[in-house]
């Protein structure tokens, strides 16, 4: 009876949660705080702590399968290296992306490394300093004709759920360009929407442009990247908000990653250049 | 990646959905039978409390109630959740839920039974507990075996929703490897898993049915 009761009372907090009432949300922030920092000292002090990398695995090639079957990514080799120097153990738990804030929240993972855009989520996470840069672009068939954005008139256009480019088009600057679409398509994931940009069902694509080189690598004839980008972003390392302490670990490993040029041959890598940002 | 590859990957995921599969059906069915129990009874507020029950988790998506199991102890409780959870959620998640779907199955086997063969049980002498466990429920079995099947091979498929809270059964590994190949095969290797499974299920469940059959 008493679980019943629970599962009741757990359905009208997550609806509470879901629409989004913020006055226990901010209640509970300071608890969190207390607890993750407690979480981290405890398994420093235990010497053989964990490292908890959220990250969607249908995001190469910063996070996805490789070929042996093992999860590879130009974030997830930064990650490694970074759990490495930390003298900690790494575990890689890929995410319903929908759920991330929960997952980040409840303390299931210690942070989101995934591709993961500071801009217009500044206030929402603690964040490490930017490692990459990366611009939102329109992907579209060759064939199509569409070379600029005044093309995009009356196609179809399509982008991942929650994702930057979405809140790029979103935001007011780009309403009247989004006013002359014909359709404009939310779908789970970049892999999806690559699917129905193939088969015609949709004119164009807005995605991250590491995604989308990585994407059609391989049929540069079929497809094209808009040269105007949608806006220019930057790519971080999400913690929870006020963990600064495991924030802060992380960056002095970061800091030495990119200054002993480790940083620069995982770029390699995956890019076959540095992706750096030069200060 | 070759295809043998791709199909040891399903196969690991695979493996994670029989163990939701197994589990479930294991738990919920003894639970859907008790709940039915509860459902019937004479007992007016435990009725209602069934009643609420299964309104419920047939009233609101699976995929919800999973995040409500699974991420419920940290914010109604704040009690901190650790990763070996994620899979005793789905599972009690997914139990929780079908026991609902259950319940109303073995409700409308048990009330179909004729209220003759009550009567008849007790002029021969039959306690209410022996009635029903020698009498009632085999009949009962046979008659709700072809629902029974329908909700298990519905169960096979909805192991996917698993995912919502982070678990990787068969197909999320399809979506990461199609995503990862930029190939479509994973998807069409994953969709024969399923059928076969089914068909195995299906196959199960027809053989059961046949011995069942013991008076024709």
């Amino acid at each position: 009876m008493k679980k019943i009761l629970a599962v009741i009372m757990a359905s009208a907090v997550v609806v509470g949660l879901l629409s989004g009432c913020g006055s226990k949300e901010v209640e509970k922030a300071s608890e969190e705080i207390q607890k993750a920092a407690e979480v981290v000292e405890e398994n420093l002090e235990e010497g053989k702590g964990t490292f908890t990398v959220g990250f969607d695995q249908e995001f190469p090639p910063y996070g996805y399968v490789g070929d042996d079957g093992e999860f590879t990514g130009f974030d997830l080799d930064l990650a490694a290296e970074v759990a490495n120097r930390l003298d900690l153990e790494l575990v890689l738990t890929p995410i319903d992306w929908d759920a991330k804030d929960m997952e980040l929240n409840s303390g299931a993972i210690d942070c989101i490394w995934s591709g993961f855009t500071i801009n217009g989520r500044e206030d929402l996470y603690t964040w490490s300093k930017p490692y990459t840069d990366n611009s939102q672009v329109f992907v579209v068939k060759k064939a199509s004709g569409i070379e600029d954005f005044d093309d995009l008139a009356g196609s179809i256009v399509e982008v991942q759920t929650d994702s930057s480019a979405q809140q790029a088009l979103d935001s007011e600057e780009f309403a009247e360009l989004k006013a002359t679409f014909d359709d404009y398509i939310l779908v789970p994931n970049y892999n999806q929407a690559f699917m129905d940009l193939e088969s015609g069902a949709v004119d164009a694509v807005a995605m991250d442009i590491g995604v989308a080189r990585f994407q059609i690598e391989g049929k540069e004839d079929t497809y094209r990247i808009l040269e105007e980008p949608i806006v220019s972003e930057l790519y971080g390392i999400g913690f929870l908000k006020g963990n600064e302490e495991l924030r802060d670990k992380v960056q002095e490993a970061m800091d030495e990653i990119v200054a002993d040029g480790t940083f620069a041959a995982i770029s390699n890598k995956y890019f076959g250049y540095d992706v750096g940002l030069s200060e | 990646m070759t295809l043998e590859l791709i199909l040891q990957q399903l196969l690991a995921g695979l493996g994670t959905s029989l163990k939701i599969f197994g589990l479930t059906l294991l738990f919920s069915l003894p639970l859907g039978l008790l709940v039915s129990f509860g459902r019937m009874s004479k007992i007016t507020p435990l009725r209602g409390l069934m009643k609420v029950y299964i309104s419920i988790l047939r009233g609101t998506p699976l995929m919800l109630q999973l995040f409500v199991v699974y991420f419920g102890p940290y914010y109604i409780f704040g009690k901190q959740i650790t990763p070996s959870y994620r899979l005793t959620a789905v599972i009690i998640g997914f139990v929780l839920n079908y026991a609902a779907y259950f319940a109303e199955i073995f409700r409308s086997g048990i009330e179909s039974m004729p209220q003759g063969q009550y009567e008849a049980a007790e002029v021969l002498g039959y306690t209410k507990r022996q009635t029903f466990f020698k009498i009632i429920f085999p009949q009962v079995i046979k008659r709700i075996l072809p629902p029974i099947t329908n909700e298990t091979i519905t169960l096979v498929k909805d192991t996917s929703l698993a995912f919502s809270i982070a678990v990787a059964e068969m197909f999320t590994v399809a979506k990461a490897l199609a995503a990862a190949q930029r190939s479509m095969v994973p998807f069409a290797a994953a969709g024969i898993f399923y059928y076969v499974f089914n068909f195995v299920v299906a196959f199960a469940m027809e053989r059961i049915e046949k011995r069942l059959s013991y008076y024709k």
